[in-house]
């Protein structure tokens, strides 16, 4: 098989593979919340509500398309494309998996294994930011426009700590390739422990979730898009596939931070004290490792659902006072003390 | 005065707000982890906090005021007479009934000596405040269980004579009658009407049972209770 032919295969196997889990995270989300609060959440189409997001789906598509007419109407329609393109690119260099062989020919379980890959993550990651902006200021409504400066402020206070939070990690691995993170998280720490950035990293840890939380603008930092202060902020005009893809964009972002907090500091593939190429075959390894990787993704995203239907949403003040005052100086510290003890360890 | 505002001091776990995440996570993770338990129970009503509606029905006071229906007593006669009582206390004005004699041959029918030729209640305008009930001296219309109300016309929310009867068939069936309403004590008659009708004393309870006979036939067959009293 030639070479650009398996990256075309792993291109839409990726792209499809985002959409899925997009789809059964917006099940996930509503059942999920309502097992929380009590309630049963939609339970009619399928099993256990199983078919739900595509009734949504029809529903959405079906819909009439609708432009507002003081909108602007190119970038009306540009909004949810800008917002949900850079969430599937970024899912490019994350390695969903160790290696797998099949035909005689050994295929990383990764669409490009950029040695800048974490640089160009954090890039992308905050290009999303554009589709709120431009989507909010394309609708030409109070309340659009009010979520899409909230989400300016915010993607940028936070983009730091995020920014600080990962530095302190590469210069841990010294590296920016992120299968090369995961290569070197492999074996044990302290004798004990698994050799993961989280036991290396735990308030890095700490503090990358938090802004990862904002960054995504997901509860409590869904200050852009609060539905009972801003009438969901910058979609407020959206309706139809437009709303849809920015929906879909959102879970599309979960399923990449997810992806990224499994990478860089829980292993990405690997399973702790088990080396899971010693005794499975060259493709069932390559099954088992994204297996792997899927099922601590999974709990990073079920962690997103879990901590919306757990914490309010932050005062505006209180998020920036939190990014600002908080963060930063944390992460500052988290950084010095890294770089201490790795120029102590070296 | 109003109140001084005391500017609450927090300690430092909770100040962090991490620690106090963490406790709320937990919270949320008991209610899951309970309700996925319960929504793999088998058998109708799962989750105790909700009833899904065209599965699991509540079960249904006996006091319920829903569709009415006309009673029948044990021999199967029609117990209303026609008089009107209902009609007149209803704030709605959603009942019109029409007195009748009981045709040549249909006495039989018929627990009084008239009877209700028609009798319509309109559902749309009924309140369900259970006045007819009250008001009517033959415990003939009666508030039953019924509650699925709805209609494709108006036409069809204005019962008429058969459907109210019908309700009352559908009601037996199902068992879910009213029950009977405890008969209220009456107080003793004063001792002096007492020694006025010394004479009769001796006939008294078969002259009372008599009575009660000829008043209110249409009530149905005394309770033991009510015997021995």
């Amino acid at each position: 098989m030639e070479d650009w032919i398996i990256d075309l295969i792993k291109v839409v196997f990726i792209w499809v593979w985002c959409l899925l889990i997009a789809v059964v995270m917006t099940w996930v989300e509503r059942r999920a919340s309502a097992m929380m609060q009590d309630r049963l959440g939609p339970n009619r189409a399928g099993p256990f509500g199983l078919l739900q997001p595509l009734a949504d789906g029809i529903k959405l598509f079906t819909k009439e398309e609708i432009i507002p007419e003081k909108a602007k109407s190119i970038l009306y329609v540009l909004g949810p494309a800008l917002f949900a393109l850079p969430a599937f690119s970024a899912y490019a260099v994350v390695p969903f998996g160790d290696k797998i062989v099949l035909g005689g020919k050994e295929i990383i379980l990764q669409v490009a294994d950029v040695n800048i890959g974490f640089l160009y993550v954090l890039a992308i990651g905050s290009m999303g930011v554009y589709g709120m902006v431009v989507g909010g200021w394309a609708s030409n409504n109070k309340y659009s426009i009010l979520g899409g400066l909230r989400a300016t402020a915010q993607l940028i206070s936070y983009e730091v700590p995020l920014g600080l939070a990962l530095l302190a990690v590469v210069l841990l691995y010294g590296t920016f390739s992120l299968r090369e993170m995961v290569f070197q998280q492999s074996g044990t720490f302290l004798g004990f422990l698994p050799n993961w950035g989280f036991f290396k990293q735990p308030l890095g840890f700490i503090l990358f979730l938090v802004a990862a939380y904002a960054e995504a603008s997901r509860v409590p930092f869904d200050l852009p898009e609060a539905e009972s202060e801003l009438v969901n902020g910058y979609h407020t005009e959206y309706g139809g596939m437009k709303l849809g893809l920015y929906l879909f964009g959102e879970y599309v972002n979960l399923g990449t931070l997810s992806a990224i907090i499994v990478t860089i500091y829980f292993g990405g593939w690997q399973l702790p004290y088990v080396d899971m190429s010693a005794f499975l075959g060259p493709v069932a390894y390559g099954i088992a490792s994204f297996l792997v990787f899927f099922l601590k993704q999974a709990f990073f995203l079920f962690l997103f659902v879990w901590v919306r239907w757990t914490v309010p949403r932050f005062r505006y003040d209180q998020l920036m006072g939190l990014g600002w005052k908080s963060l930063i100086p944390l992460c500052l510290v988290n950084f010095f003390i890294t770089a201490l003890l790795v120029q102590l360890t070296v | 005065m109003p109140k001084p505002v005391v500017k609450k001091e927090y300690p430092l776990t909770v100040r962090v707000y991490l620690i106090e995440i963490i406790k709320g996570l937990g919270l949320t993770w008991k209610h899951f982890v309970k309700n996925i338990r319960y929504s793999f129970r088998k058998g109708p009503h799962t989750v105790p906090t909700t009833w899904q509606y065209p599965e699991d029905r509540r079960p249904i006071s006996p006091n319920f005021r829903g569709a009415h229906m006309l009673m029948l007593n044990d021999r199967g006669q029609e117990l209303c007479v026609g008089c009107g009582m209902c009609a007149r206390t209803c704030p709605a004005k959603c009942i019109t009934v029409k007195r009748g004699k009981p045709a040549e041959g249909e006495e039989d029918r018929y627990a009084g000596k008239t009877c209700c030729e028609d009798f319509t209640i309109d559902m749309l305008r009924c309140i369900f405040c259970g006045f007819c009930e009250e008001a009517c001296p033959k415990g003939a219309i009666v508030l039953g269980q019924g509650h699925e109300l709805a209609e494709y016309t108006m036409e069809a929310c204005i019962y008429d004579k058969a459907r109210l009867l019908a309700n009352y068939e559908a009601a037996r069936a199902a068992g879910t009658l009213k029950p009977k309403p405890k008969k209220v004590p009456v107080d003793a008659p004063p001792p002096k009407a007492a020694a006025a009708k010394k004479s009769a004393a001796k006939a008294a309870p078969a002259a009372r049972k008599a009575a009660k006979d000829a008043n209110g036939a249409g009530k149905e067959a005394k309770s033991p209770e009510g015997d021995k009293k």
